[in-house]
């Protein structure tokens, strides 16, 4: 619905949104929906896989942030990083609860590589960041590390395993990623 | 200690992003990045960027699953609301202090049977113990009452603090809407009428051309069929820019809305868009229009 990242809204009606919230405004909650859902509805479908549990891990994330958002504090980072970071963990938990982690190992994986080939999906809304400009920034040897530590909930550890590759490659392909991705922003 | 450098390169700030680290950790990395800015900084931007990333990622949920999602969310919300600000009753201690005293009794009892010597000992302590337990009765209801009088005024205590709460926020809302509407030469009035289909329909635009921010009023709109919201578009260049679809309550007049800060705009106007909004205006359902 927005040119702008919703990382990089203005910080005032950001604040505006949060105090509502904590005054227990349910219109707020409302326009939360509308502001953030697909991003999160995104982040957390790219863990699950699967539509329907998206959608209760959507409804999930929701009542966790109307909970939780006292604690929220904006001197540790934007709402929407909190916001996400809610999603992507009930999201993993999620699938570490279905037992799905050892089955969908390689199938996350495949996942990832196939994405890289494809064109953007067709539910992807073509006004906002191109997945496809930021496909251009990352070779995809650092966008495939991204996405298993990112959506696929693995450690560092853990996905060094998983592509057969010493940890202090899968460390330096992180970090110049995270580092590429964060230059998008400056 | 560590200079800023050189927690940049240990890596830990990645970490940190992608959630790797434990609580501890974590209270670690933003105790340095409160400490340096350069830290804060580069962490601000290692977040920014995974959320960039995140964001392309991201899917308009199917139709449907706005109205489906949200109401189980409220369902959800008010079911647990009533059980959460109720302070504590008096109930656990209450408990306490009349199972306590059976045993003062019983305890007190068995003292006072062996002592045959003297009837007047016996006496003596049955009295003691009587006026122990009156007085024990006595100081228990004025504490029970006590108690249950704290509980109400801790209730009432709440409830106050609540409702001056969401004072403060209509006052400072009244305040920031009065500042736009006094402010003429910040704020540029911008009048909508209604095009020709819908003659009656009316609003106003409040724009500010160098904060970017958009203020929305209604005067009147005609009501919506079932499934639809209002959505405003600022028109630069004769381009349609979403400025942020329209609440219940802004669209039934009874309040202003921040809209999505524009940039730039020779024009405003609304159309009838699904719920949620559209990412390009349905013309032929345009409601008001006006000029800069």
């Amino acid at each position: 619905m927005s040119d702008e990242p919703l990382i990089s809204i203005p910080t005032a009606a950001e604040a505006a949104l949060v105090s509502r919230l904590r005054a227990r405004d349910e219109t707020a909650m409302t326009e939360f929906y509308d502001r953030y859902s697909a991003a999160l509805y995104g982040v957390i479908n790219r863990i699950v896989k699967a539509e329907d549990e998206a959608e209760d891990v959507l409804q999930e994330a929701l009542v966790k942030i109307w909970h939780a958002i006292e604690s929220y504090d904006s001197g540790k980072g934007r709402l929407f990083t909190w916001v996400v970071n809610i999603s992507r963990n009930l999201a993993i938990d999620k699938i570490r609860s279905r037992q799905h982690r050892v089955s969908s190992r390689t199938q996350g994986l495949d996942d990832s590589l196939t994405a890289q080939r494809q064109a953007a999906p067709e539910t992807f809304r073509p006004e906002h960041l191109g997945l496809q400009d930021i496909t251009k920034q990352l070779v995809p040897e650092q966008r495939q590390v991204i996405d298993l530590l990112y959506f696929g909930g693995f450690t560092q550890s853990e996905a060094a395993e998983e592509l057969n590759l010493p940890l202090g490659t899968v460390k330096t392909r992180a970090r110049t990623a995270l580092k590429v991705l964060a230059k998008l922003i400056r | 200690m560590e200079n800023y450098q050189e927690i940049i390169e240990s890596g830990r700030l990645e970490q940190y992003a992608l959630g790797e680290l434990d609580p501890a950790a974590q209270a670690e990395v933003e105790a340095l990045a409160r400490r340096y800015p350069e830290v804060r900084q580069e962490l601000d931007d290692l977040l920014a960027g995974l959320g960039v990333y995140a964001e392309a990622h991201a899917m308009t949920p199917p139709a449907g699953m706005r109205e489906r999602v949200l109401g189980r969310v409220f369902a959800d919300i008010k079911n647990a609301a009533p059980a959460a600000p109720i302070v504590p009753a008096a109930e656990a201690p209450t408990m306490r202090v009349s199972a306590s005293n059976p045993h003062v009794a019983s305890t007190v009892a068995p003292v006072a049977t062996p002592a045959t010597r003297s009837n007047g000992w016996a006496i003596a302590a049955s009295v003691a113990l009587l006026l122990s337990l009156v007085g024990n009765a006595l100081l228990y209801s004025s504490w029970q009452k006590t108690s249950n009088d704290l509980a109400v005024a801790l209730n009432e205590q709440t409830r106050f603090a609540n409702t001056t709460q969401v004072m403060e926020r209509r006052l400072s809302t009244t305040q920031e809407q009065l500042h736009i509407l006094r402010s003429p030469q910040e704020y540029k009035m911008v009048a909508l009428a209604g095009t020709p289909a819908h003659p009656t329909a009316q609003a106003r635009v409040m724009y500010n051309k160098v904060s970017h921010r958009v203020y929305l009023d209604v005067a009147q709109l005609p009501p919506l069929p079932p499934g639809k919201q209002y959505q405003l578009w600022a028109l630069d260049n004769g381009k349609p820019v979403d400025a942020g679809v329209l609440t219940a309550t802004t669209t039934a007049g009874e309040d202003m809305q921040q809209m999505k800060d524009i940039a730039s705009a020779q024009a405003f106007a609304m159309t009838v868009e699904p719920t949620g909004g559209s990412a390009g205006p349905t013309l032929n359902t345009m409601t008001v229009v006006g000029n800069i």
